[in-house]
Parts: structure tokens; sequence; C-alpha cells
């Protein structure tokens, strides 16, 4: 048998010796997954249903108001102001969102895949937070584009007037911002501790919702400081406050508007940075426990 | 008690996701009582608290996380198929069901509403906000049961409709509040117990009919449609 | 009846026996055709589902057990129609594919509730036979979220099996057990099939159900290939030669006498005796005996080499 030959012919299937992209890209390839995600872009039918659902409904009210306003003349909401007019899409949006994004990986048991690449764990969380913060503030800000282009248009003051509006959408587009870092961090965190997106969903709009009557029965109190400090109960109304305090009458425009929250507008500015930093912190921790596992 | 309530029941409370309820009513709870202890006038906490947290949201919140779980839990980890082949009429798997989705919705809403209640206005208004937070709960209960067998994704479907059809547009649109089961459970809480604190536009009888007519209705439709239903197939 | 209700004894023949009749079935999701116009009568008897994956054997025993309607055609059980119709489940157990079990319970509550909802009239005592019946009882007091996958999927069989049916149709039944539990399996499904019950169950792994049943029913691309016994079925596969395995007291002056017979179309000569090619199945078989008694040769052995279902499922899914 001393004659029994064997080879193995080469026939091609190589290593890849190349150069490979870095930590950048891997963080810029979630981010952009998780972004299309959100939208349901590159999936089913079916789950583009409920995102561009708030989808059309913001934009027919950013329309619908755009209209007013040429027809009549009337600024029904500011720019500002129609972020916290679109809370509760807000709210549900992000209850579809969130559980898309990490729940679904957590049942699915994707994650040690997920981990075995040169991926750092809070890499993964970071990325899906920062596509759920850009979706949140594309989806406050694209109405408000809408609304800017339709001032600009019919604006009869020519491009003094555009500017002047420009002036305005700007605060409001920043504001959309702390909207977006506030909600997605909070959704997010819920959504990353159940594997189920029915409760992950319910229980984003739990967290949301109870809040808000709360910020209600703190306001009755019978101390002007508790009244004044009520609004920090509820995240919407903390948004509502910091946006009143850094950007003022920016926000309103000189309507009446804005939230009665005295002379503590630092305090929601430290506390929303608090809350933000808190959540982020903990949806980290809650990822090295689930890498853990 | 019959089995399949039994099972429903063991599947409910079996599992610690059941604590993440308790927080809802106990913070109402936690509210009125910080109200009541600070002499806060009632006309001014009665309403958002009452309503604004007991009815808007706590009542829909805890039926659509129940309501869909009983069998909207049971379809999508794929349970369900061993109740439905057990010669029973569809039917019988329905209402224990229901029986069971409701009546926990009830319980977690109607005790601390009755506290509340109480401690806003008077026994009678407790009392009220008992019976229509039961009927509440039968309604809702019956339409998330219904949804969780129309459509794989019950809950966001629910949230749908307790968001944007009641939250949103009740409160910018007044004709839609006729179609809300919160305006109902607040006419017949009125109707019952006569305060300030509550207030709708929607009648009374419109409401009692229209409350009525939802629960059979959609559990009707609930039995229609695990009468005809089917396992997904591999290539849908 | 009442008796057989109560005791779920896969050795006590079956008082009646059911047939499951499918006429023309289809089934399509939107362009995709799953099942493609099959008709087939399961009678008493083990029968195996054969068919690679994606063929179509799952939506098959679904709409067999009522849980999908036919797009077209007819399933029925003794005449009654599966679909919409829950009595049928009286008569017809299904062990279905996806391992899902109420974790919350224990294996013993699991049977029970089972037995309950059949309003068996000693549920009890129908619970702890099914649970012999799959050799659970060690374990029948612990929650089912501790059990292996073997474990679970016993767990359902025993619940499939409560009211004794008289059909049980099972979707994979094999996945997931070790080989001691898998030959338990299969010598359950033997002893339920020779008590007259009316067993299916479906696989893609060929030894299962070579070794479980004869009667096979081949699904490929969501149409039936074929049907009945296996070895009947390779032999009606003219075209393609049967391979047989022949040993005598000569095996060269044997090879060359065969060479000389039409119904063969090759000899090879191998160490341990000789692979004969036939393309006659019948022919080749009777001239055999003759060639050998002309030649004065005697035959030790006569093994068909291609037999094996391997061979008969190769053949139609490439056919």
């Amino acid at each position: 048998m001393s004659d029994a030959t064997g080879v193995i012919h080469d026939i091609g299937y190589q290593r890849y010796t190349g150069p490979r992209l870095g930590r950048r890209q891997v963080f810029g390839a979630l981010y952009g997954h998780g972004l299309r995600t959100v939208f349901g872009l590159g999936r089913s039918a079916k789950a583009k249903i409920f995102p561009w659902l708030v989808v059309a409904v913001v934009t027919v009210v950013a329309a619908g108001l755009t209209a007013v306003r040429s027809q009549l003349g009337q600024v029904v909401l500011t720019y500002a102001q129609f972020a916290d007019a679109m809370s509760w899409l807000v709210i549900f949006f992000v209850a579809v969102a969130a559980p898309e994004l990490v729940s679904r990986d957590l049942r699915s048991g994707v994650l040690p895949l997920y981990f075995s690449r040169p991926l750092p764990r809070g890499d993964y969380a970071l990325a899906k937070l920062a596509a759920l913060m850009t979706a949140l503030w594309l989806l406050l800000g694209g109405p408000q584009l809408v609304m800017f282009l339709g001032a600009a248009f019919t604006t009869s003051r020519g491009m003094r007037g555009v500017w002047d509006e420009l002036l305005d959408l700007l605060p409001g587009l920043l504001y959309a911002g702390l909207w977006a870092v506030v909600f997605a961090s909070i959704g997010l965190l819920v959504a990353s501790l159940t594997g189920k997106r029915a409760f992950a969903a319910g229980g984003i709009v739990a967290v949301f919702l109870m809040t808000t009557p709360v910020v209600g029965v703190l306001s009755i109190m019978p101390s002007r400081t508790v009244n004044e400090l009520a609004f920090l109960a509820s995240p919407s109304s903390l948004v509502s406050g910091v946006g009143t305090w850094a950007l003022g009458d920016l926000l309103t425009q000189g309507q009446e508007g804005g939230i009665p929250i005295g002379g503590f507008g630092p305090v929601y500015a430290v506390v929303a940075v608090l809350l933000v930093a808190a959540c982020v912190s903990l949806l980290l921790l809650r990822y090295r426990k689930v890498a853990a596992r | 008690m019959s089995t399949v309530t039994w099972i429903t029941a063991r599947g409910l409370f079996g599992r610690s996701r059941f604590l993440m309820l308790l927080p809802l009513p106990l913070v109402l709870i936690g509210l009125a009582v910080l109200c009541r202890s600070l002499g806060v006038d009632p006309g001014q906490w009665g309403p958002p608290v009452l309503v604004g947290l007991g009815l808007a949201v706590v009542l829909p919140v805890v039926a659509l996380i129940v309501g869909t779980g009983v069998l909207g839990a049971e379809i999508d980890d794929g349970t369900v198929v061993h109740i439905l082949t057990k010669p029973l009429p569809r039917w019988q798997i329905v209402l224990p069901k229901l029986a069971v989705a409701a009546g926990v919705s009830a319980v977690t809403v109607a005790v601390p509403l009755y506290v509340a209640g109480v401690l806003a206005d008077s026994v009678r208004l407790g009392l009220a906000l008992v019976a229509a937070s039961v009927a509440g709960a039968l309604a809702y209960s019956a339409l998330f049961l219904a949804l969780s067998l129309v459509s794989r994704r019950p809950v966001l479907l629910g949230l749908v409709y307790v968001l944007i059809w009641e939250g949103l547009l009740g409160r910018f649109v007044d004709g839609t509040k006729v179609l809300s089961v919160q305006q109902w459970v607040i006419a017949l809480a009125d109707r019952i117990a006569p305060t300030a604190l509550l207030g709708t536009t929607v009648s009374v009888p419109v409401a009692a009919v229209l409350t009525a007519l939802v629960t059979v209705g959609f559990t009707a439709l609930a039995v229609d449609r695990l009468r005809s239903f089917s396992v997904a197939g591999e290539t849908s | 009846m009442t008796a057989l209700h109560t005791q779920p004894a896969a050795d006590a023949p079956a008082a009646t026996t059911s047939t499951l009749d499918l006429a023309g079935v289809s089934r399509w999701y939107g362009n995709v055709v799953a099942v493609n116009d099959v008709t087939m009568r399961l009678g008493p008897g083990v029968t195996g589902l054969l068919g690679p994956n994606g063929a179509g054997k799952t939506t098959l025993l679904h709409m067999m057990a009522g849980f999908l309607a036919p797009s077209r055609g007819a399933v029925t059980l003794d005449g009654e129609p599966t679909w919409r119709n829950p009595g049928v489940y009286r008569r017809l157990g299904l062990v279905s594919e996806r391992e899902a079990v109420h974790t919350f319970l224990s294996a013993y509550e699991f049977v029970l509730a089972s037995a309950k909802l059949h309003r068996l009239p000693d549920p009890e005592a129908a619970a702890r036979r099914a649970i012999e019946l799959v050799e659970l009882e060690g374990a029948q007091g612990r929650r089912i979220g501790t059990y292996s996958k073997g474990m679970r999927q016993r767990t359902r069989v025993a619940a499939a099996l409560v009211h004794d049916p008289q059909v049980l149709l099972l979707d994979e039944p094999f996945n997931g057990m070790d080989p001691r539990q898998r030959l338990h399996m299969m010598a359950l499904l033997h002893r339920l099939g020779d008590a007259g019950r009316t067993i299916l169950f479906s696989s893609h792994i060929l030894e299962e159900v070579e070794q479980v049943s004869g009667t096979v029913q081949v699904m490929v691309a969501g149409r039936l290939a074929a049907s009945g016994d296996y070895r009947t079925i390779r032999r009606l596969m003219t075209n393609r030669p049967h391979v047989f395995a022949v040993r005598s007291t000569d095996d060269r002056a044997l090879a060359v006498a065969l060479m000389a017979e039409s119904s063969v179309s090759g000899v090879e000569l191998g160490r341990t005796g000789l692979t004969v090619k036939a393309g006659d199945y019948g022919a080749f078989t009777r001239a055999l005996p003759r060639i050998a008694l002309r030649h004065g040769i005697r035959v030790r052995q006569l093994l068909p080499e291609d037999e094996s279902l391997e061979s008969v499922f190769s053949y139609l899914v490439e056919a």
C-alpha cells in the first residue's frame, strides 16, 4: 500500500488576508442596519405598516398645519410645539421601534453571533441607540421641514421672511433632538429587558403613560416648589421643561406656551442629562450581562 | 373551574412577568393617598388620578397586556395547538380565556380605583368606579382577545387603538369619543355616582349599549376566528 | 369504547379503525404551491411520510389535522371533514413539529390537563397510562421547563396519546431524541400500528422511516411522488437497474452464465461475491435458480442491494 498517494487539489479557496475595516465600520454597519430596521426597510411589508403609519400621521398633521397657516395666516403650532403635540405618536413609535431593534435579537439568540465578532459589547448597544435617536429625530424633524418649506414658499416678505422662518426652525430641530435623545434612551433600555416584543412594547407605553398623570397630580400640590418641579416626573414634560429653560421664547415665539418651571430651569437640564446618562449606563450594563450569559 | 381556565391562570400567574403589572395600581393608590393626606381639593386631583391615570391609562394598559397575553402568547409560542387539538367547541376555549383576562384586569384596576374613589368623594363613587371598570375590563379584554386572533402583532394594534384613537383623536376630535371604551366607562361611572369629577359627552344609554355590543361582538369574532385557526405555513 | 378510552394500552386492539382520506388536496400561499393535488388514503398501520425539507410534509400534516384549510380538495376522517370540525379530535391525535409546551406545568399536569380537555371518564388513570407509555414516570413531577428536548417530545406524544386516538399524526417525531429513545419510540409506533391504529409520521431521515414502516408516502416538491410498500415501489421503477449481491459456490462460472441472460445488464466480480445489475426484477429472480441448477452451482446468498429506501428515494427525487 506504500504506493498509495493522495493529493488535495488547489481549487482556489484561500483565507482572507487583505486589510480589514475597523471598529468604525462595524459600528456604522450596525447603525445603518438599525436605522433601516426601525422603518422596516429591507423587510417584509408587514414590518413597514406601523412605522410608516406614524410617519404618515405626523406628515399629514404637518401638511395640515402648513395649509391652515398659508390660508388663514394663523400659526396653530410652532415648530417646537409640534413635537409636544405629537408626543403620543412618538411614544407609540418608540414602542414599535425599540423592541424591533433589541428584543428580536434577544429572542432569537443571535447575540453570541454578534459578540463573536471584533465588536465591543457597548458598541452594539450604542449603535442601536444612535439608530433609534436618529429615527426619532427624523420623525419629528421631517414634518418640521415640511412646515418650514410651506412657510418659506408662502412668505410675503421675500428672503427676509425665509431667514426669519429658518431661525424659528433651527431651535425646533434642536428641541426635536432633545426629544429623540431622552425617549430613545428610556425606550431602548426598557426593550432590552425582555425578548418578547409584545411585552417590551407594553412596558414602554406603561412607563411613558403612567408618568404623565403623576405630573398632573404633583402640579396641583399645595406647594409652589413641588408644582414647579412636578414636570420632572415624566419624560415628556421633562423635555418640555428643558426646552422652556434653554430655548425659551424661541420655542414659543411669543405665543402662550411653555410650562411654569419657575427658576428651576438648570435643575431640569441637569436631571435630563442624568436621566439619559443613567439609562445609557444601565443599557451598557445590561449588555455586559447578556453577553456573559 | 374548567381546565382551560386553570391552564390560562397558571400561564398568567406562574411567571414573574405578572409582577410587571403591579406598579400601575400601586402608583394610582399612592397618588390618591398622597393627595388626600396633603388635603388637596378632590375637585383638582380627582380628574387626573381617576380619569387621567386610572381609566385612561391603567385600565387599557392592564387589559391590553393581559388580554393579548391569555391567547396571543400561546399563539406566539405555539402551545395553543395543545388546546386546539381537543374536541371542544371553540367557544369553550374563548369564554374561559376571556373570563380570566377580564377578571384579572378588573381586579387589578377596580381595587385601586375603589380606594381612590372613596378618598376622592364617597363609597358610592368608589363602587361606581368598580362597576364601570369591570364593564370596561370586559369590553377591552374582548377587543384585545379578538385582536390577538386577527393579527400577529396584537399589542401594537391595541396600542394604536388606545394611544391614537382614544388618546390622541379622543382629545382633538370629539366625534371619535362615541366609539371609545374609555368614554363609555366614564359615562357609566358618572351615571351611577354623579359627581363633578367625571364628565363626558357620551350619553349613558349609548355607552351601555355599545359596551355590551363590543363585548359580545368581539367575543363572537374571536370564537369564529379560532374556529378557522390556521397554523402559519412554512412558506407564508 | 369506554374501557379503551380510560386505558390507552398500546397493544389492545382498536375497537374500530379509522381512515383518513385526502381527495385532490392542494394548498398554496400566494404564488407558492406547497401541496399540489395530493390524493391518498391512510388506513390502519404505520405509514411514513417522506420527503426532503420543504416538500410540503408539514403543510400536508397540518391540513390532515385540521389546522389549515385546503385551498382545493378535501381532507376527511371517516367521511367527516377535519377543517373547522373540532369533533374529529376525539379520534385524532397530533404531535406537531414545534417543540412548544407549557413549560410552567409538570408533565403529569400537562397530560392530565389534556385528558380532562378530552372529557375522559377517568383522566388521572389515562394520564398515568400515557406517561408510562412514553416512560416518563421518573420525571413526571418536574416542570417541563427543566426537561431535555427528547423528554419534551415524549411529553407531547403522551399528551397526544392520552385519549387513545385511532389516528395519530406525528411531525418529525424523532427529532432531538437519543438513540435509545428513538428505538423506544419506534417500538411504540409499531405496537400502535399493529393494534390497528392509523399512524402517520413524517421524516426526512430515511433510516427512521425504513425501520418503522414498510409503507411510505413520498412527497417531492409538493406532489405525491409514490405511495405504498417501498420495495414494491422500487420494483416498479423498471428503467433503473436493480442491483443484487450474489454469493455462490462458484462465482466466476455463475458470472459467465449470468452474462448470457437477457435480463442481466452487468456483472461485477468482487472479492466477496458477485454484484449483478438486472433490468427486470421478476425475470432475473426467476432466471437465477434455473441458471444455477443448469450449471450445478449452489447459490448461497441473494440480496437485493439497493432495496433500501435511500435508493428508492434518491431515484424519485432525481426523476
